[in-house]
């Protein structure tokens, strides 16, 4: 019974994604997580053949109508036979489907898994598949889509915090200025405090600016245990720790200042991978944010600033390229959001910044990440620590 | 490797009913939740994860596990929705204890198809471009199975059918199954046209029901239970989607997922006392059994009601398919005839049932099959 607190060290040791875009007419839900699963199996140096297990992970089926669709694009990518899971938890489902894929190697189930996420948006009625998401009898009536509830829940910190709508303009503004040197990136557009503060409002304070497009694309991740991992890669991306927790979601006793699940998880992360003072050990963060304002409430619960001091740690530039703690140097969701894929994305851009291989700006030196995810309306929610 | 063992502590099933018209799906998985913990001297206070399996499609409801979290058990705690039979889910718990990260894990499955059209939830999975178009869905692929199955190695209807009447009376004597009344060979027989060449009752029967199966770490399950179960061996395997390409007499996906699992048992074959198999019809049961090498090919109905492995004593899928945890209600079942074997007539004590297996499957046609061994 050694080592009983300790699994088997799993690294990632490879990564591909797909150029995202808004509508991919010239290939099907197959094909897209074809095209990721190629680049991650190239990066890794290995071909499907090495391959012991493979999770999939995707948004609500409703989002592209084939339910089950795992056992269908299993074809594209070569896997028939292989053990196949599919995992899904709405907006955090790449996020989930890494943390599986993650337990299935540390687990000793496999020594290389496959973890690929995707969504392609143009195929359904997003909002309409969303607004499914509430209580049948008690919650369709009024919550319509996602965005209506985010809005109150910004307009909250903004009354007790005293946060303002320019507070998360300015997340708006980094994340899209960002996104410009990121070649998988679907918008990339630099804009101005004023012209986000400006932007036609679709659910006050939630503004056209603050948020993310709406794009097809997939992801895809080798995960291989420590002693196959160096044939793939002489400087793999280690889980140093990972999770991801929720709160049930009876919204009148939720408090939405803090994301209770996400410090949550931080807290076991964090006591994982030894961090004490997240704001000045890590070098480099990725966020999922699916508005503006959540990346703000993710500095605070991420115990990067304290409670209710995301408006100054925003202002101040240190969550800018050239900060102490740069947030999203990809861009973020800002830059492109096939939802179910957005969390894997995240995982992967961490990675390629410890990796010392990130083809966003990399950050200099970079020897420790943050990655955050999280879904459902914002009661699903985790982060990460790797390290090079 | 210095991985954790891992044992089932204990398991809770609701009722399986046609319809639980007077329940929503909450209810039923409160139910379970809250009496799994009986006896065990665990509780939700000590559960480290839940991980659910259900069907987006099936409830009507996008990311439904949001929904149902606080029934679940899982408020605070990570949550993980895995949207195969609950089989897989129970799989991916497994693992996770096995790594050392937690040590108490919950895993629900739960169905509620009476209020839904199971055909489109089967039919929405089928490839939209070519087969879609054309009415291509479950009840063709089993009935196509069957027809080849059949043209391969002989059998007849009446054997079909009496397979079928032994597995509904033992539903209703073990498998926690409400049952109006038992049919026998004759009413299968005349229950209608099912898909050709079966009848309506030697296709799965879709159910509402829920269950959830307690997994622990060695020591815990230790002090937790008097017979934990240990789980000794896993596999998993998923056939080709494109059904003309697949053989369609065996399942090639079951005997890889058996074979994966029992070499992680370091077993040589099917060496169990007890089977718990789940099939969309009498003949994908059938199919499954040989698959999982407890029969040669077109054996299967030699060993199905008679033979030296119990097999299906719950009644299996056939009478009662709560699509998303017909799979989990096998590992339930397995795991109680070797904790409890003389509750369903087994024998007990020295001579007692020491090795199971409990199969699950899923998808158009069984596509996907995932395997557990257990040992006491």
């Amino acid at each position: 019974m050694a080592n009983l607190n300790k699994g088997r060290h799993v690294g990632i040791v490879g990564v591909g994604q797909t150029h995202h875009s808004r509508r991919r007419t010239d290939v099907s839900q197959a094909g897209l997580v074809r095209e990721a699963v190629d680049r991650a199996l190239a990066d890794a140096k290995l071909t499907m053949d090495d391959i012991d297990t493979v999770v999939i992970a995707t948004g609500p089926v409703l989002f592209a109508a084939v339910n089950q669709p795992e056992k269908w694009v299993a074809d594209a990518i070569g896997a028939q036979l292989k053990p196949i899971v599919r995992v899904t938890s709405g907006g955090g489902a790449g996020f989930a489907g890494g943390l599986a894929g993650y337990y299935q190697v540390a687990g000793g189930f496999a020594d290389r898994t496959l973890v690929v996420a995707y969504d392609k948006l143009s195929e359904g009625a997003l909002q309409y598949s969303i607004s499914t998401l509430y209580d049948p009898f008690w919650g369709r009536e009024f919550a319509v889509g996602i965005m209506g509830f985010s809005a109150a829940y910004w307009r909250a910190r903004m009354d007790v915090l005293g946060h303002t709508e320019e507070a998360a303009a300015r997340v708006a503004v980094k994340n899209r200025r960002n996104a410009i040197a990121n070649p998988y990136a679907h918008v990339k557009k630099e804009v101005t405090l004023d012209e986000v503060l400006e932007s036609k409002p679709l659910c006050w304070p939630i503004k056209l600016l603050d948020v993310p497009p709406i794009s097809d694309g997939a992801a895809a991740i080798v995960l291989a245990a420590e002693h196959v991992a160096h044939k793939s890669c002489d400087r793999p991306a280690w889980i140093h720790g990972i999770a991801y927790c929720c709160e049930a979601d009876n919204a009148a006793e939720r408090s939405l200042l803090l994301s209770e699940p996400l410090a949550l998880a931080a807290k076991h992360v964090y006591r994982a991978a030894g961090i004490t003072n997240p704001r000045r050990q890590f070098d480099v963060v990725e966020v999922q944010e699916p508005y503006t304002c959540f990346e703000l409430n993710y500095y605070e619960s991420l115990g990067l600033c304290p409670p209710g001091g995301a408006a100054e740690l925003i202002a101040s530039g240190a969550t800018e390229l050239n900060g102490d703690i740069p947030v999203n140097p990809s861009g973020g969701c800002l830059g492109a959001n096939p939802i179910g894929a957005c969390g894997l994305i995240r995982l992967i851009e961490g990675a390629t910044q410890v990796m010392g291989k990130s083809e966003n700006t990399q950050i200099k030196d970079a020897k420790l990440a943050l990655v955050q995810s999280g879904g459902g309306w914002a009661n699903l929610r985790g982060c990460a620590v790797l390290g090079a | 490797m210095g991985l954790s063992r891992v044992a089932v502590v204990a398991s809770a099933q609701t009722e399986l009913r046609g319809a639980w018209s007077g329940a929503q799906h909450i209810d039923l998985i409160s139910s379970v939740v809250a009496s799994v913990f009986k006896g065990t001297g665990i509780s939700l206070d000590d559960v480290d994860f839940v991980i659910d399996s259900g069907s987006d499609v099936l409830d009507g409801r996008s990311i439904s596990n949001c929904g149902f979290l606080g029934a679940l058990g899982a408020h605070h705690k990570e949550e993980a929705r895995v949207e195969e039979d609950g089989l897989w889910a129970a799989l991916y718990g497994v693992n996770k204890i096995r790594s050392g990260a937690s040590s108490v894990g919950l895993i629900v499955a739960y169905s509620k198809p009476s209020e839904s059209s199971v055909d489109a939830f089967w039919n929405a999975q089928v490839e939209p471009f070519y087969q879609r178009p054309v009415g291509f869905g479950h009840k063709a692929a089993t009935g196509i199975q069957a027809q080849r199955y059949l043209k391969a190695h002989g059998g007849s209807d009446r054997q079909l059918a009496e397979l079928v009447a032994a597995r509904w009376s033992a539903a209703e004597e073990n498998g926690g199954v409400a049952i109006d009344e038992v049919p026998n060979a004759d009413t299968v027989l005349e229950s209608g046209a099912g898909a050709t060449p079966l009848t309506r009752l030697m296709l799965a029967r879709p159910v509402d029901g829920a269950v959830a199966v307690l997994i622990a770490r060695e020591d815990i399950a230790r002090r937790a239970s008097r017979a934990p179960v240990f789980i000794t061996g896993m596999g998993t395997s998923m056939d080709r989607h494109a059904f003309g390409t697949r053989d369609g007499a065996t399942l090639a996906s079951a005997e890889a997922a058996a074979r994966m699992a029992y070499g992680k048992a370091g077993w040589s074959d099917a060496d169990a006392d007890v089977a718990e198999v789940s099939g969309s019809s009498a003949v994908g049961e059938l199919m499954a059994i040989e698959a999982l090498g407890l029969a040669g090919a077109g054996q299967g109905a030699s060993v199905a009601t008679s033979g030296k492995v119990a097999i299906n004593r719950s009644g299996g899928a056939l009478p009662a398919d709560p699509i998303m945890a017909t799979g989990l209600l096998r590992l339930a079942h397995a795991a109680r005839q070797l904790s409890t074997p003389e509750l369903y007539g087994l024998n007990g004590g020295a001579g007692g049932p020491t090795k199971a297996i409990a199969h699950g499957a899923g998808g158009v046609g069984m596509q996907s099959n995932c395997v557990f061994t257990l040992e006491v």
